[in-house]
């Protein structure tokens, strides 16, 4: 008996160390065949009609599926209705297409096991600065091809096709572009008194007067007059903005072709030095900086917790729709010129396509971007869709940023958008205007950029956090950190 | 016998093997490409936060045995010398543990908000006490979120306790009653010198399970102010998930692996020649 429970104890271990072991072969296989274009089960199939018309239809074309990580998310119903209609639209030429929505939003900590696992979406958004670590991790398929066929390959804007390629190859394209600004919350300015008589916000010109700015709107509203980041990266994105106008740079590339950190330059520390004022003489920060990160900044604008936001044109959703600012109450004028200069951050949002997309199904997916309006393709309709969609909405109709080396698509753009517009263009043409100036544009920095964030993140926190840190040794000891880890990575390669 | 190894090779041993060799490998995502022998450690220790991260988990531990050792065994005798209400207070010390993590860290991080937003400054503004700045205080962070974790585990060790105390036979108490020995005599002589294996293993538990705090300081504080709070674990968290350089996340699993090892093997030592 006892040796009969034995047997059982074992063949029932091995039972189950065999599933376990199947299971790991199953989603091997999975990812083989979504490699070779055959489907993978759907995960969210709401278009069951449309399968059976595709199905219909085999004789002309392999059906396939088109896994959308572009998608809205479930709770933006009225987002979703919109791309019903664009799918709807992108049936009448692809029947033989299944089109899954797959929702996704670009997050380090999911990417690479979805990546990994082939259950990323066909195409997918992400960030500028973290192209070249998925093309480094072959996470991208290369579209050079597709895009060439189309001619859309030299119409991207040149400074943003070279964050997306390697070794001539082009991986992405640009969804759109953000240059960064200053946002305002016109419910306090209109509070603290602080519009002219055309009913404009009097709004700062310089960092100076931003601090003066923000101390009446403390004084008279109680709530903060800046939003200043310091809880993660996004804490060294935007005061590389503001020491931009000080002057500073933080990292060069030297004529070994090595990278050398700049971090304790004079101009950079003078930079921190205005930082540390608005925290301990001028006061005029939200409680806690170092809590506040991309996403309650907004809200802390939105909502009235905070005057001014370093936030850019293609997030003028946030404050509004997400947060709850009536569309007429949000501004963006330029980001304050500082003694040295005034200079806006530029990047934006990238489109990119899973390793195991097969062409066909990229080349559906960059139809399926033609008709929501954002290819170098105008789409009147697309776009006239999407505009309605912001004015029932309540988020402002505003130009785009041109991602795209095409001045007449930008004109049919822009003339769009006008049609539309449901705010106030004087709230908005400073910020335009001052892009125009040549030089004002900068792009990101060079080098380890996430890590220069981390090491200007840190300072910030410190000299947020204790009235009396040492701003010359934080950034020294920043500027030796960002070196060791320059010299370990990029340069050592 | 053998469910047990072919669970713990499949679960342990196995993940163990892989680290080590990822750690030896540069990748593309999980896929090792080329051997690179210890160029992925010798790049850690060179790393400027690792020191840090290290020394802070040390901070961690060592904050985590004064304050949280022996809080547990002290609810634990305070609730077995209770007449009344013994389940209530079980559950009561129980109920941080209930609650999800996240959620728990979450609400540590509204009481101790800074300025006029933080509950306890605004309890403390009421008997005019100006606001503090609590976990933004280098000094204070990870003693604070120590008690964080004390406040949330305690009640669970408690209870291993109360059923260790239970199982002293009570012809012991009643033997040392008749002596006429106070209560707190009893404690000293009869119910610590019970628990004091118990207490070995939980010491040794509390070391390793402290060693690998992440999503504390992570959440509260990102790892800041200024790295202040940054653990070894965090190291491994912004390795794999902020730069997708699983190597390194491996090597720095690995090095936190040998560290346990290396102490649990000497623990063990040292105490065994003790009782010996």
């Amino acid at each position: 008996m006892k040796r009969m429970k034995k047997m059982i104890t074992i063949m029932l271990c091995l039972l189950f160390a065999v599933s376990m072991l199947a299971a790991c072969k199953k989603e091997e296989k999975n990812e083989k065949t979504d490699g070779s274009g055959t489907t993978k089960a759907p995960e969210v199939d709401t278009t069951d009609t449309a399968k059976k018309e595709g199905s219909e239809k085999t004789a002309e074309a392999k059906p396939f599926d088109l896994t959308l990580g572009i998608w809205p998310e479930e709770t933006l119903t009225a987002e979703i209705e919109l791309h019903n209609g664009y799918v709807e639209e992108f049936k009448k030429t692809h029947p033989n297409v299944n089109v899954v929505p797959a929702y996704y939003k670009y997050a380090v900590d999911t990417f690479v096991p979805k990546a990994e696992a082939g259950t990323l979406p066909v195409i997918f958004e992400t960030w500028y600065t973290d192209t070249q670590k998925l093309i480094k991790g072959g996470f991208v398929a290369d579209i050079t091809d597709q895009l060439e066929a189309r001619g859309w390959l030299d119409q991207i804007n040149p400074s943003i096709k070279d964050l997306m390629s390697k070794d001539g190859r082009t991986y992405g394209l640009p969804r759109d572009g953000y240059a960064l600004g200053l946002m305002l919350n016109l419910e306090l300015f209109e509070e603290a008194g602080l519009m002219d008589a055309d009913g404009l916000p009097i709004y700062p010109k310089t960092w100076e007067e931003l601090a003066q700015t923000a101390k009446i709107i403390k004084d008279k509203t109680g709530a903060a007059g800046l939003c200043l980041l310091a809880m993660d990266g996004a804490g060294g994105w935007h005061f590389t903005q503001i020491a931009w106008g000080f002057g500073a740079t933080f990292c060069e590339l030297g004529e070994d072709g090595k990278y050398i950190s700049t971090i304790d330059i004079p101009e950079a520390i003078e930079a921190m030095e205005y930082v540390r004022s608005l925290k301990w003489e001028y006061d005029v920060l939200t409680a806690d900086p170092t809590v506040e990160n991309w996403g309650t900044g907004f809200t802390q604008l939105g909502t009235g917790g905070a005057a001014m936001y370093i936030a850019a044109n293609d997030a003028v959703n946030q404050p509004t729709y997400n947060n709850g600012l009536p569309v007429d109450k949000l501004a963006l004028v330029p980001v304050p010129a500082g003694p040295k200069g005034q200079y806006s951050l530029s990047g934006g949002t990238p489109y990119m396509f899973s390793k195991s997309a097969t062409p066909e199904q990229i080349d559906a997916a960059l139809d399926y971007l033609v008709i929501m309006g954002k290819g170098p393709v105008l789409n009147e309709e697309g776009i006239r869709a999407n505009n309605q969609y912001c004015v029932d909405n309540g988020i402002p109709v505003i130009p785009r940023y041109p991602a795209w080396a095409s001045d007449e698509l930008k004109a049919a753009e822009d003339a769009l958008a006008s049609e539309y517009s449901n705010v106030d263009m004087r709230l908005y043409n400073d910020y335009f205007n001052i892009l125009k100036t040549p030089g004002n544009l900068r792009p990101e920095e060079p080098g380890e950029t996430q890590e220069l964030y981390s090491q200007l993140t840190n300072v910030l926190q410190a000299v947020l956090t204790d009235k009396n840190a040492d701003i010359p040794a934080l950034m020294q000891a920043a500027d030796a950190n960002y070196q060791k880890i320059l010299d370990t990575t990029i340069n050592a390669q | 016998m053998l469910p047990a190894i072919l669970l713990f090779a499949f679960f342990v041993w196995e993940p163990i093997l892989e680290s080590v060799r990822l750690s030896m490998h540069s990748a593309k995502g999980f896929r090792t490409e080329e051997f690179v022998r210890f160029d992925n450690y010798i790049r850690l220790f060179q790393y400027p936060v690792f020191l840090k991260a290290l020394k802070n988990t040390v901070e961690y531990i060592f904050w985590s045995l004064i304050i949280g050792f022996f809080t547990p065994m002290i609810l634990a005798i305070l609730i077995t010398e209770t007449v009344h209400g013994k389940s209530f207070f079980k559950i009561g010390i129980y109920f941080p543990n209930i609650i999800p993590g996240l959620a728990t860290v979450l609400m540590w991080r509204y009481l101790f908000g800074e300025g006029k937003t933080g509950v306890i400054n605004i309890l403390l503004s009421y008997i005019g006490i100006e606001p503090q700045v609590w976990l933004n205080n280098t000094m204070l962070t990870i003693p604070l979120i120590t008690i964080i974790l004390t406040w949330k585990g305690a009640g669970a060790t408690a209870l291993i306790y109360i059923a260790n105390i239970s199982n002293i036979d009570p012809a012991l108490y009643e033997a040392a009653t008749i002596d006429g020995s106070s209560p707190l005599k009893r404690i000293r002589y009869i119910t610590l010198p019970s628990i004091f294996s118990l207490g070995k293993m939980m010491l040794i538990l509390q070391i390793i399970s402290v060693f690998q705090i992440l999503y504390e300081p992570l959440v509260l504080k990102n790892g800041g102010p200024n790295n202040a709070s940054i653990s070894i674990m965090m190291l491994v968290w912004n390795y794999a998930n902020r730069n997708m350089d699983y190597p390194m996340a491996a090597a720095t699993s690995v090095v936190i692996c040998v560290i346990l090892i290396i102490f649990s093997g000497l623990y063990f030592k040292l105490t065994k020649t003790k009782e010996a």
